[in-house]
């Protein structure tokens, strides 16, 4: 079986393997507060790494996807334009991701990877990440307060769609592998097999945590029919629309939202680059046609939009996926508190049809 | 791979944000969720500072005109020209001939330095920043009335607020952070009064929404401190240990008329009633307001702070006077004395023992007469007196639109422009000096809740330019003075020792935690979360007797209109950092293309009755004058209202000639005829 | 050729502009080819309907319809002057280069409609889309029934293509209408908008077994499907080119996408029963 042991000394070890193998690992360490953070493994930090702690804000997808990534330069010498791509992707493991985020970077994958074209970019950089999975067991350091995997059903153990997971049993941890890249860590000492009562008490850990997640919840099912439907009403997204204060924070924060602007910049004597952007379906001229037509101008329509594209059954269905998982960092980062959560509520209460006007038995 | 926590470069809220760098580029930003002012949250702004940052378009070298075109040359050819010219200014024509201005978005070292250069070394007080026409109305109001010029409480009790009432600022687009903490505080349970002609974002939460006349809000707030006074809501305690003059107050507010005010503020006297009410009976009620860009009268700042004084709404968590700051370093600016009458830490030029105590501290003899203002600079040249002027980081070709500030920088014999880019205003420059990016030097911004804080150094400036406070030193060093700073840190320091109440704001403590609000002295080095949180000391409270203003009807027949001319709200778009992100263009420029010609804004229901359409063109006829522009039609303006965004100035001209910068303002609208061209 | 420029979506093509004629005030007709000629051989299959993202290096890239039918040896676009990328292209000259990357969108289904009636409509530039689908349904003639043309500006100045309107108003077997919503001197034409030609006296026109072309402003569009629904036609009869804000073009940036389709990729073309249910009013 794909179950191996580790133990709790050695758990750090499995950063050191990676790097011998030529990885760039990042791993999450703790800032100021809740201020928590990916960064590059060196000699100096390794022993700073930390398993359990809050999820670093910042997503992941920023190494699949980053927040500004030079696409191509092109440069004028003699007449002649020579365009160059940018392709370069160092081989990198990112020890410590959370399941809701290899949700999130499995959705990635279905987006980019899939459909009519290919982004080779993101193949680059996706091909050359090897992800370790840590599995949310510390309800007091793991989970926060808006946290609602369970919700989306992305945790706290993704299934699927990392290399390795590690699950913390107390004096060991249960590493199983994912891919063949995953399984093929397996080879070194420090993994020693597993037994069906180590399964055992994995599977009872994680029952017990599920039940001591916080209160934020977002029940789905009957939003993404009602979205699906057409059945919000105007009035709805404009209660909305009102709490918005179009920052574009939801979409930034959202490791599972994809959208970007193209960008071409002076890069020195007769060079240009050309870069793309975090965008925000948020912002008012995302859909501003040059001469002015807006088709999104209100931001009630905004609003509108974004939860069409996460709840709409028409995109679950295309990408296998749902562009929430769960993480709870909309929650943070919105002014106005109007995260999926808060979203989801306000369209089940305003939607929802009324037991008195429900039709009489027959 | 690397990441810094730092300070945004934009408003006032001073929010926390990681940068993070690759390679000496800065790749990426992220808000912390730990920071007391903005807790994960930043505004659209703040996500793109990763872009502008990075921007390619800034100056290289110092510039150095001759014979009428820039060339580039050395810093000492540069600094040498500058020291020569300032002499030969200074010998000829005094030192008053020279002035020093700067931008509320300059870090406090460099204003600290600029004042002193000014002072210490240059001899003379013309200093200013670029938007004290507009706030230091606030500054001295505030000194007169609670002895302190700045925000009473901190950010972070806005959601322990259980009253938050908000005058004349749209802090959704201003300060957004701010907004967000509002609507919160709404959605768990205060109640948000809004006093403001414009139905805005964060208005719609409004329990209470005011919507005055413009130019009416001494009558609203005479008549709600009548209403308290009425009903016997007068915090008589607070009043009797710490507040002067309440009786000569009491005399002017008895007599107030809630029923003629409301008529003529256009808010029904129910709503005047209910919204002094809540105030009043309020366990804790929060006052918020914008000292910068708007310009406003100080009778109306007068009046909210009589207010809180009357309800005792100062002096505990929750309550106070926000003088929100809209600049990220407004509060620092002013703090550190880039003021014509004021030296670092307010104390006024005209105090013998203030100069003597400074200037031991510089060991030089300071000037004593008070300065002249940026405004009285750019009207005339102060008469025509000014012959040299140092302006750092501000841009008032651009800014300061009540002017013709081409032609008094064209009569000038030096012209230093401090910035980036090459501005408009640094066209008229005949030195350009370029200073590092956001990001590329350690400097401190105080924010709006007077949070000195660290905005850290992330990636190494490109060759060529020179961090503003650097160039500073050197030029003093030119001019024979002996000042010796190493770092930041150290001009700091001595900071600390000018300014009392940054005394204990060493960069060390200020990186320990999320800076340190003031009061920040050795004796309480963990700063100072609200005023008077340890007691009020003596009676240093003093009501100031807001009279009934002479004004028999709102508006006269044949100009029913009244017109005022906004500089808050879409400030931002003219802003030079803002016009090198790309989506920052396309966000806050949009409106500037979408009406090409310039546009003034109209209601929707005034619109519709005139039968006058989003685009249209419609002609504005007033007592001086009348000007034809573009409707941009909108619910949240006023009914009876048109607003003028700064920028739109031929309409400012054509309308009000040359009486145009003294009326226009929130506080004295102008009053016009509307009708579809 | 670099293998890589056939993996990444994102990399121009160089481009070079043969030559620049003057349309209608703002609108020019640029003509080029790609420099590498199997580059240009590939591009050459492309569809009535699709477009293409066009680079002016150092200012931006933006989407192009492609008025060229696939039976005519030269490509060009049209292009009307309203931002600054299009500003910049306007100010290139004969021997300039710049970028290409296409065909994109899904094209008009040209093979499905054979045997069918095509009736086009269209106003002012709606017209360079539906150029592509005229001159090849008149390049294999015998495949369709009838052919007419109904087609609008604001001013006989306005009129797009115009010697291709006069040849096709001469060719037999095809019929041309045109109208002007404004007359200037010398037009002697029809004056109305053109929802009013499928009134004129003589015309009449096909229902079963047709399709519909309309591409115009969205006013014109609204006002042609009611009259279109109103004579009979079935929804998924009357076909359309839409329009949005384009970033990428192969359906990743998430610029142009309505409702449930990515107009880059699941269009530009989509029936008028596909646009009903797209989940978001266009």
């Amino acid at each position: 079986m794909r179950a191996r042991i580790v133990a709790r000394p050695n758990v750090l070890k499995i950063v050191d393997l990676l790097r011998q193998q030529g990885h760039e690992v990042v791993a999450p360490f703790c800032d100021r507060g809740r201020d928590t953070y990916f960064d590059v493994v060196t000699n100096e930090n390794r022993d700073r790494v930390q398993i359990h702690l809050a999820n670093p804000f910042y997503p992941p997808k920023r190494f699949v996807f980053p927040q500004i990534e030079r696409l191509l330069t092109v440069q004028r010498h003699d007449g002649h334009l020579a365009i160059q791509p940018i392709t370069r992707a160092p081989k990198r493991a990112l020890f410590g991701i959370r399941s809701c985020d290899v949700a999130g970077i499995w959705h990635l994958d279905r987006f980019y990877l899939g459909g009519k074209y290919r982004d080779e970019y993101y193949a680059n950089r996706r091909r050359n990440l090897f992800l370790v999975n840590v599995v949310c067991t510390d309800p007091d350091r793991d989970i926060g307060e808006e946290c609602f995997c369970v919700c989306a059903d992305t945790g706290p153990a993704a299934r699927e769609h990392f290399d390795l997971q590690l699950t913390d049993l107390g004096d060991e941890f249960m590493a199983v592998a994912g891919s063949a890249a995953g399984e093929a860590l397996f080879s070194d000492p420090i993994f020693a097999p597993a037994t069906a009562a180590h399964v055992e008490q994995r599977r009872a850990l994680l029952e017990a945590v599920r039940k001591r997640f916080k209160t934020t919840t977002s029940w789905f099912s009957a939003t993404v029919r009602y979205v699906s439907q057409g059945q919000i009403l105007e009035a709805t997204w404009e209660q909305v629309g009102r709490r918005c204060l179009e920052c574009g924070g939801c979409t930034f924060i959202c490791p599972a939202c994809t959208c970007f602007t193209v960008s071409d910049r002076p890069a020195g004597p007769g060079q240009i680059e050309r870069v793309r952007i975090w965008d925000s379906c948020a912002l008012a001229g995302f859909t501003r046609m040059a001469g002015g037509f807006n088709p999104r101008r209100a931001v009630h329509d905004r609003r509108n939009r974004r939860f069409f594209r996460k709840l709409a059954h028409y995109f679950i269905q295309r990408e296998l996926s749902m562009a929430c998982v769960g993480c709870g960092r909309c929650v943070a980062v919105c002014h106005g508190d109007i995260g999926m959560p808060s979203v989801v509520e306000m369209i089940r209460r305003a939607t929802a049809p009324h037991p008195a006007s429900a039709p009489a038995q027959p | 791979m690397a990441r810094r926590l730092t300070t945004c470069t934009f408003c006032g809220v001073g929010c926390g944000l990681y940068l993070e760098t690759t390679a000496n580029r800065i790749v990426g930003v992220c808000p912390s969720l730990s920071h007391p002012a903005n807790q994960g949250r930043i505004c659209v702004r703040g996500w793109h500072v990763h872009e502008v940052a990075s921007s390619p378009d800034r100056l290289k070298a110092p510039l150095l005109k001759k014979g009428g075109r820039f060339e580039e040359v050395s810093w000492d050819e540069a600094l040498g020209f500058v020291a020569a010219r300032l002499e030969a200014i200074r010998a000829r024509h005094g030192a008053d001939a020279l002035a020093f201005l700067n931008s509320p978005r300059c870090s406090n070292e460099e204003a600290y330095l600029l004042q002193k250069l000014a002072r210490a070394v240059a001899g003379t007080n013309n200093v200013d920043h670029g938007s004290g026409v507009y706030s230091n109305n606030s500054i001295n109001v505030l000194l007169d009335m609670i002895g302190v010029p700045a925000t009473t409480n901190s950010l972070g009790e806005l959601q322990r607020s259980e009253v938050i009432l908000v005058d004349g600022v749209d802090l959704g687009t201003q300060l957004p952070t701010i907004g967000g903490r509002v609507i919160r505080a709404k959605l768990a349970g205060a109640r948000l009064i809004i006093v403001d002609a414009r139905r805005h974002r964060v208005a719609e939460h409004a329990d209470l929404f005011l919507q005055l006349r413009p130019g009416t809000r001494v009558l609203l707030y005479g008549a709600m401190a009548k209403v308290i006074v009425d009903r016997g809501l007068v915090n008589l305690g607070f009043v009797r240990a710490w507040c002067n003059n309440y009786q000569a107050f009491l005399d002017q507010v008895m007599g107030f008329d809630l029923l003629r005010a409301a008529d003529i503020c256009g808010v029904s006297a129910e709503l005047i009633e209910q919204a002094a009410v809540a105030y009043a009976q309020a366990r804790s009620a929060a006052i918020l307001y914008s000292t910068g860009i708007e310009a406003r009268g100080a009778s109306s700042v007068r009046a909210m702070i009589n207010l809180a004084l009357l309800t005792g709404q100062i002096g505990k968590e929750g309550a106070g006077i926000y003088a929100l700051t809209e600049h990220n370093n407004l509060q620092g600016v002013c703090d550190m004395g880039m003021m014509p009458d004021r030296l670092p830490g307010y104390k006024p030029v005209a105090d013998p023992a203030a100069r003597a105590a400074v200037g031991g501290v510089w060991k030089a003899q300071l000037p004593s007469s008070p300065g002249a203002t940026a405004r009285q600079i750019w009207e005339d040249r102060h008469g025509g007196r000014i012959r040299g002027v140092w302006l750092c980081r501000y841009d008032p070709v651009t800014t300061a639109s009540f002017c013709d500030v081409p032609a008094a920088l064209q009569q000038m014999d030096l012209v230093v422009v401090q910035h980036l880019f090459l501005t408009a205003t640094a066209q008229y420059a005949h030195v350009v000096l370029p200073v590092v990016a956001f990001g590329e030097e350690e400097v401190t911004f105080t924010s709006t809740e007077r949070r000195i804080q660290i905005a850290s150094q992330v990636i190494e400036p490109p060759p060529g330019p020179l961090p503003a406070w650097r160039q500073l030193v050197r030029t003093a060093q030119v001019l024979g003075a002996d000042w010796d700073y190493t770092s930041t840190a150290a001009v700091m320091d001595e900071i600390g020792q000018v300014v009392s109440f940054y005394s204990g704001a060493s960069y060390d403590n200020l990186a320990r935690d999320y800076g340190r609000q003031w009061p920040c002295t050795k004796d309480k080095p963990l700063g100072t979360r609200f005023l008077f949180q340890e007691g009020i000391p003596g009676r240093p409270f003093k009501f100031m007797p807001v009279p009934w203003p002479a004004i028999s009807r709102y508006a006269p027949e044949d100009f029913p209109m009244a017109m005022i001319f906004g500089h808050a709200l879409y400030y931002w778009h003219q802003n030079v950092l803002v016009q090198h992100s790309e989506t920052l263009k396309r966000e806050l420029r949009v409106v500037l293309l979408d009406y090409p010609e310039g546009f003034v804004e109209i209601n929707d229901a005034d619109a519709r009755a005139l039968g006058i359409r989003d685009g249209d063109r419609i002609r504005l006829r007033g007592q001086g004058g009348q000007a034809l522009t573009t409707a941009r039609v909108t619910g949240e303006v006023r009914s009876g209202t048109i607003f003028v965004p700064f920028f739109v100035r031929e309409v400012e001209k054509q309308l009000l000639g040359a009486a145009a910068p003294e009326q226009g303002n929130l506080g004295k609208p102008v009053f016009v005829q509307l009708e579809k061209a | 050729m670099n293998a890589q420029f056939q993996d990444n979506i994102y990399l121009p093509r160089l481009a070079v502009l043969d030559r620049v004629t003057d349309d209608i005030p703002e609108v020019k007709t640029f003509y080029w080819h790609f420099e590498d000629e199997a580059e240009q051989k590939r591009f050459g299959r492309f569809r009535p309907g699709q477009f293409a993202q066009v680079s002016v290096f150092g200012v931006g890239e933006f989407p192009a319809s492609l008025p060229p039918s696939p039976t005519e040896a030269a490509t060009f676009f049209t292009i009307r002057r309203v931002g600054s990328c299009t500003a910049a292209l306007h100010q290139l000259r004969p021997g300039d280069r710049f970028g290409v990357r296409g065909p994109y969108g899904n094209g008009f289904p040209m093979e499905a409609y054979h045997g069918k009636n095509l009736v086009f409509v269209a106003g002012g530039i709606g017209l360079i889309p539906l150029r592509s689908c005229i001159v090849y349904a008149l390049a294999h003639r015998q495949q369709y029934g009838r052919l007419q043309i109904f087609y609008g500006a604001k001013t006989p100045g306005e009129l797009m293509y115009l010697p291709d309107l006069r040849r096709w108003e001469q060719t037999a077997g095809v019929e041309c209408f045109l109208t002007v919503d404004r007359a200037t001197d010398g037009w002697t034409g029809h004056v109305g908008v053109v929802g009013s030609l499928f009134k004129k006296p003589g015309v009449h026109v096909p229902v079963d077994n047709t399709v519909a072309f309309v591409c115009g402003p969205p006013v014109m569009f609204r006002f042609v499907i009611r009259d279109l629904l109103a004579m009979g036609f079935a929804e998924e009869a009357i076909v359309s080119t839409l329009e949005r804000y384009m970033k990428c073009g192969v359906g990743k940036c998430g610029h142009c996408c309505i409702g449930v389709a990515y107009v880059c990729v699941d269009g530009p073309v989509f029936t008028y029963r596909q646009i009903k249910q797209l989940g978001e009013d266009i």
